[in-house]
C-alpha cells in the first residue's frame, strides 16, 4: 500500500467511521491502516501556500535607542504603575529627539506605540496601521514619510501633527505662502487633516484669506464648515453676524461705577440653569469663537481695559484667560494673571482649556505666566500639574522648573500631605528640564520608594534618551 | 501506613497525591508527641513488601526484635553501627529481588492488558470517525486515559490525556487529519510495546518511556552504553507548561556549541508540583555552561541529565552559530529522526539564512524558493517585527504541525522568543 493509496481510500473511511464506510479487505486491520495512514501524513511535506504576502516597508532614518535602554523601557512602559503620562513623556521625548524604538520592541510596547505611534516614526506608524487592520491581506502597502528636517517639496508627506506644525511656523513667516501650500494640498486631505490644517490658519488671519475660507462653505464635512464660519467672522472688518460674540455680549453686564472717575465694570451673568460647577465647561463652550479683540472692540474699550473691567468678576477674568490663552496673547495673559494669581488652577479645571498650535517657546512663556504666583508656594495639586503637562508636550524650561526644584518646598508639601500621590510624582518626573534632573533625583530619595517606583526611572530613562539623541 | 523512624520514610494506602499525606503525617506526630502508646505487632504482608523493596536505613528493620527506639534522632546519633549478618542480607536481597521482579511481571501484564483495551477504544473511535472525534475528545480521551493509569501506562495515559488540548491549538481544518496522526501514533507504541522484544534495544528503551517504564536519574548514570556528550551548552528555549495531572512539565531545550559534536541538541526535562509555585526551571535562553550529558538510551536521543562538570550557568549575548545547512536540510534531519523513531515529538531546527514570510494572517518560516513552515499563531505578533530583516540564523522547535521560533540572530541582534 502506498501513501497516495492511503490517502484517496484509507483516509476517507477512517473520517467518516469503517461502520458506514468499511475499509476494503486487501487494506487490512483497522488499526494498522490507521497508523499507517497517520505515519503517511506526518511524513508529507508542509506546503508553502501559493503565494506570500509583499510587505509594505517602512524606511525609518531615525536613530534607534541604545540596547541597553530597551529592557528599562519595557519595564518602564510594561510596569503596571505606570499611567498615560509617564507614555506620553517618553513619546514626546522620543519624537523631540528623533529616536525610535528597537523594531523587536514594537510588539512587545504595542498599546504604548498604537497610541502614541505619530511620535515615535515612521516603523511605529506603520506598526500601529498594521495592528489595526483585522486583516491584512486588506491593507495595502502604504509609505511612511519622517524627514527630519520638512520643507514645501516633502511637507504633505509628513504626518498631521508635523504637518500642522510646518504649516504654522509658514503662517508666521509668510501667511500667503502657507496658505497657497494648504491650498494645494487641501483636495488630498481627510476631514481631520482638514480641521487640523485649517486651524493653522489663526496664525497671521488676515482679508488675503477670506476667498479660501468662503471657498470652504462648501466643504462635505461640517467641522470644515463651522471652523472656516469663525475664521471669516474673525477677519478684520467683517460686517457679517458673529452669534458667538453676540451670546457673550447678551450674558455680559455693563455697568459704571465710581462718583469722581467713572469706571466701567463687566459681569458675567452665565444662564440661571447653569449649576455652579457647570460654569467653568459652559465659559469655555462660549467663549470658544470669540477673541479678546473682538469683545473689546464690541465694548468698545481696549483689552487691557477690558480686563481691567472685569477684575472683580472671577468667572469674566477666568474667561478672559481662556480667550488669552486661545488667542496666543501671553501679554494679556500676564494682565490677567495679575488680578486672578490663582488662574493655573482655575484654568485647570476648565475643558479644552490647554493652547492648541502655539510654538514651542510661546508656550513656555505661557506656562511661566501662570506659574509666577505660585513660585514661592508651588501648588500641590495632581490634577494641575497633569494639565500643565499635557499643555506643555514635554518637559517645562529650566526657568520655570528650576526653582521649583530649587526651593525644595514642593517635597515639605507632598510629606505633609495625608496621601501623596505616586502619579503626581511622576507627572512631576515627567516635566522636569534635564538640568534639574540630578538634583529631583536627589529630593526624591527622601520620598518612601514606592511612591518614586516609576519617577526615579523615568528620570533615568528620559536623561539617557536625551544623551542619545544629542549624540546622534 | 507505615512510617519507618530511621529515614523517616512512608507509606500509606491513600489516594493523596500530598507527599507525605496527612495520615503519615498524623503517624509520625503521634509517635513523636508519645502520647499514645504502641504496642509491637506483625507487620501486614504488604508492609514486609514494602519494605523489603525500600533502600537506605529504613529497609529491613526488624520489627519483632527490641523495642524502637523513640525518636530517628537516637539512630542518627548512634556511633555503632548494628551487626550486619550476610545470610540475612542476602536472603533479603533475594526476597527483596524477586518481589521486584513480580511486581514488574504483574505490570507487564497489567499494561499489556489496557493496551488490549485502548485497541477496541481506538476501533471504536475508528467506527464512529474520525472527523467528529475533536468535539468529544475531552470526554472520552480523559476516560481511557484514567484506565491506562490503572493499568500502570502512565506515558502513554499523560500522551492520551493532553490530546484534546493538542487538537484545540489547531485550526478546525485540519483536527480531524491531525486526530488520525495522534491515535496512529498511539496504537504503534501500543503495538511496537507488544513486539518490543523484536526492536533494537534503543526503540526498545524508547517505546517503554513511552510507555510510563520511567529510568531514574541513578540508573541513567549508572547506565554505561548511555551517550555521554561533554562541551559548552547554550539554553536556546526555556519552556513549562502545565499537564492535566497538575505537574509542571518544564523544558530547557540546549544546543552543544561545537558543531562538529556528535549530539548538537538536548532537552533537561523537570516536573514538579503546579503546587510548589516553581514556573521556570532556573535557565533562561542565552545562557551558557559546559557539563557532561548523559543521554536516555532512545533511538534518536533527545532527552539528558546534567551528569558532572556543570559550571554556574551564565547569560551570554553572544550570537549561536548555525550549522552549514538552510531550512530545508535541517527539516531533512526531522525526517531522519521520524524514519528511526516513528513517534518523535518535539524536534529542533537549527537553520541558516531563514525569512519571515506572510500570507494572510499566518507567519512562516520559510527557505528563499524552498520549504516553508508555519509558525505557531501564538508567535503571529511578536515575530511580525522579522518580515522586515534581511534572512537570518535561526533555532527553532517543530512539533509537526507549527514551528515555533525560538532563536533568530539578525542584523538588527538577537530576537527572542519572550
Amino acid at each position: 500500500m502506498n501513501a497516495k493509496l492511503l490517502k484517496t481510500q484509507v483516509l476517507p473511511a477512517l473520517l467518516s467511521g469503517t461502520a458506514r464506510t468499511p475499509l476494503r479487505p486487501e487494506t487490512g486491520d483497522a488499526l494498522a491502516a490507521l497508523s499507517l495512514a497517520g505515519q503517511a501524513l506526518r511524513l508529507e511535506r508542509p506546503q508553502p501556500p501559493a503565494s506570500f504576502a509583499i510587505e509594505a516597508q517602512a524606511r525609518d532614518e531615525r536613530r534607534t535607542i541604545p540596547d541597553g535602554l530597551r529592557r528599562p523601557l519595557l519595564r518602564l512602559l510594561n510596569g503596571k504603575r505606570a499611567g498615560e503620562d509617564v507614555a506620553l513623556a517618553v513619546a514626546w521625548a522620543m519624537g523631540r529627539l528623533k529616536l525610535r524604538l528597537h523594531p523587536f520592541d514594537l510588539p512587545k510596547l504595542d498599546s504604548f506605540v498604537t497610541a502614541h505611534a505619530e511620535f515615535l516614526g515612521a516603523a511605529a506608524q506603520h506598526w500601529a496601521v498594521s495592528a489595526k487592520s483585522a486583516d491584512e491581506t486588506q491593507a495595502a502597502p502604504q509609505s511612511y514619510f519622517d524627514a527630519k528636517e520638512l520643507e514645501e517639496t516633502n511637507w504633505s508627506f509628513a504626518p498631521l501633527f508635523r504637518r500642522a506644525l510646518f504649516l504654522e511656523e509658514k503662517r508666521r513667516k509668510d501667511a500667503a505662502a502657507a496658505r497657497t501650500l494648504l491650498e494645494s494640498v487641501w483636495p488630498q486631505q481627510n476631514p481631520d487633516g482638514r480641521v487640523r490644517l485649517l486651524a493653522t490658519l489663526q496664525t497671521g488671519l488676515s482679508k488675503d484669506d477670506q476667498p479660501f475660507l468662503e471657498s470652504l462653505q462648501k466643504d462635505r464635512a461640517p467641522r470644515v464648515k463651522a471652523l472656516a464660519l469663525k475664521l471669516l467672522a474673525r477677519l478684520p472688518g467683517q460686517s457679517g453676524s458673529h452669534p458667538a460674540l453676540a451670546a457673550c455680549l447678551e450674558r455680559i453686564q455693563r455697568s459704571t461705577t465710581g462718583l469722581l472717575r467713572k469706571k466701567t465694570v463687566l459681569k458675567l451673568q452665565p444662564p440661571a440653569n447653569i449649576q455652579e460647577r457647570g460654569v467653568r465647561a459652559w465659559m469655555s463652550e462660549a467663549f470658544a469663537d470669540v477673541s479678546c479683540d473682538e469683545l473689546a472692540r464690541a465694548f468698545d474699550l481696549t483689552e487691557t481695559a477690558m480686563i481691567e473691567a472685569a477684575e472683580k468678576d472671577e468667572n469674566l477674568i477666568l474667561a478672559f484667560a481662556l480667550m488669552a490663552t486661545r488667542d496666543r496673547r501671553l501679554d494679556l495673559l500676564e494682565a490677567v494673571v495679575e488680578r486672578l494669581p490663582d488662574a493655573w488652577e482655575q484654568l485647570s479645571q476648565c475643558p479644552n482649556s490647554a493652547p492648541v498650535e502655539m510654538a514651542e517657546e510661546d508656550k513656555q512663556r505661557w506656562a511661566a505666566a501662570l506659574i509666577r504666583p505660585y513660585k514661592n508656594d508651588p501648588l500641590i495639586s495632581y490634577p494641575a500639574w497633569l494639565w500643565l503637562h499635557r499643555a506643555l508636550e514635554g518637559p517645562a524650561s529650566e526657568m520655570l522648573f528650576g526653582e521649583i526644584v530649587r526651593s525644595g518646598k514642593w517635597l515639605t508639601k507632598l510629606q505633609e500631605d495625608a496621601k501623596p500621590h505616586a502619579a503626581w510624582i511622576d507627572v512631576i518626573a515627567a516635566l522636569c528640564p534635564s538640568s534639574q534632573r540630578a538634583a529631583l533625583q536627589f529630593q526624591m530619595a527622601e520620598l518612601a520608594p514606592e511612591l518614586t517606583a516609576t519617577a526615579v526611572p523615568l528620570l533615568e530613562i528620559l536623561d539617557s534618551l536625551e544623551k542619545a539623541g544629542n549624540n546622534a | 501506613m507505615v512510617v519507618s523512624e530511621l529515614d523517616a520514610g512512608y507509606k500509606c494506602t491513600c489516594p493523596s497525591r500530598k507527599f507525605p499525606c496527612k495520615h503519615s503525617l498524623a503517624l509520625m506526630w503521634l509517635r513523636a508527641a508519645g502520647k499514645t502508646s504502641f504496642a509491637a505487632g506483625s507487620a501486614p504482608e504488604w508492609v514486609k513488601d514494602w519494605q523489603s523493596r525500600r533502600r537506605g536505613p529504613g529497609a529491613e528493620t526488624d520489627n519483632t526484635g527490641d523495642p524502637k527506639p523513640k525518636a530517628s534522632i537516637h539512630a542518627a546519633n548512634s556511633t555503632a553501627d548494628p551487626p550486619v549478618d550476610p545470610v540475612a542480607e542476602a536472603k533479603a536481597e533475594a526476597r527483596a529481588a524477586a518481589a521486584r521482579e513480580r511486581n514488574r511481571l504483574e505490570r507487564e501484564a497489567s499494561i499489556q492488558g489496557g493496551l488490549e483495551e485502548l485497541d477496541v477504544w481506538i476501533s471504536d473511535q475508528l467506527e464512529r470517525g474520525l472527523a467528529g472525534f475533536a468535539a468529544h475528545a475531552a470526554q472520552s480521551c480523559r476516560l481511557m486515559a484514567q484506565r491506562l493509569v490503572d493499568a500502570k501506562a502512565s506515558g502513554l495515559a499523560s500522551r492520551l490525556e493532553s490530546l484534546p488540548g493538542r487538537l484545540f491549538t489547531l485550526p478546525e481544518p485540519i483536527r480531524p487529519a491531525a486526530a488520525v496522526q495522534e491515535l496512529g501514533v498511539l496504537h504503534l507504541l501500543a503495538e511496537a510495546y507488544r513486539r518490543q522484544d523484536a526492536l533494537p534495544p534503543a526503540l526498545k528503551a524508547d517505546v517503554r518511556q513511552s510507555i510510563g517504564w520511567s529510568m531514574t536519574r541513578e540508573a541513567l548514570l549508572a547506565e554505561e552504553a548511555a551517550v555521554r556528550v561533554s562541551g559548552s551548552w547554550r539554553v536556546f528555549a526555556a519552556l513549562s507548561e502545565v499537564q492535566p495531572d497538575r505537574l509542571r512539565r518544564m523544558e530547557t531545550w540546549l544546543c552543544n556549541e561545537d558543531p562538529a559534536a556528535a549530539q548538537r541538541f538536548a532537552v533537561l526535562i523537570d516536573f514538579v508540583p503546579v503546587a510548589t509555585g516553581a514556573a521556570a526551571a532556573g535557565y533562561s535562553a542565552g545562557d551558557r555552561f559546559a557539563a557532561e550529558l548523559v543521554f536516555y538510551p532512545s533511538a534518536h536521543p533527545l532527552r539528558a541529565q546534567i551528569a558532572s562538570g556543570q559550571s554556574g550557568a551564565q547569560a551570554s549575548a553572544e550570537p549561536l552559530q548555525a550549522p552549514e545547512c538552510l531550512l530545508g536540510a535541517a527539516y531533512a534531519g526531522y525526517e531522519r529522526a521520524m524514519a528511526e523513531q516513528p513517534w518523535v515529538g518535539t524536534f529542533p531546527l537549527h537553520f541558516r539564512a531563514g525569512l519571515i514570510r506572510r500570507s494572510g494572517a499566518q507567519l512562516f518560516i520559510a527557505e528563499n524558493n524552498g520549504i516553508a513552515l508555519p509558525l505557531q499563531p501564538a508567535q503571529a505578533t511578536l515575530a511580525r517585527p522579522l518580515l522586515q530583516v534581511d534572512p537570518f540564523d535561526g533555532i527553532g522547535l517543530w512539533d509537526g504541525y507549527y514551528f515555533t521560533l525560538c532563536w533568530a540572530q539578525t542584523e538588527l541582534g538577537r530576537w527572542g522568543n519572550a
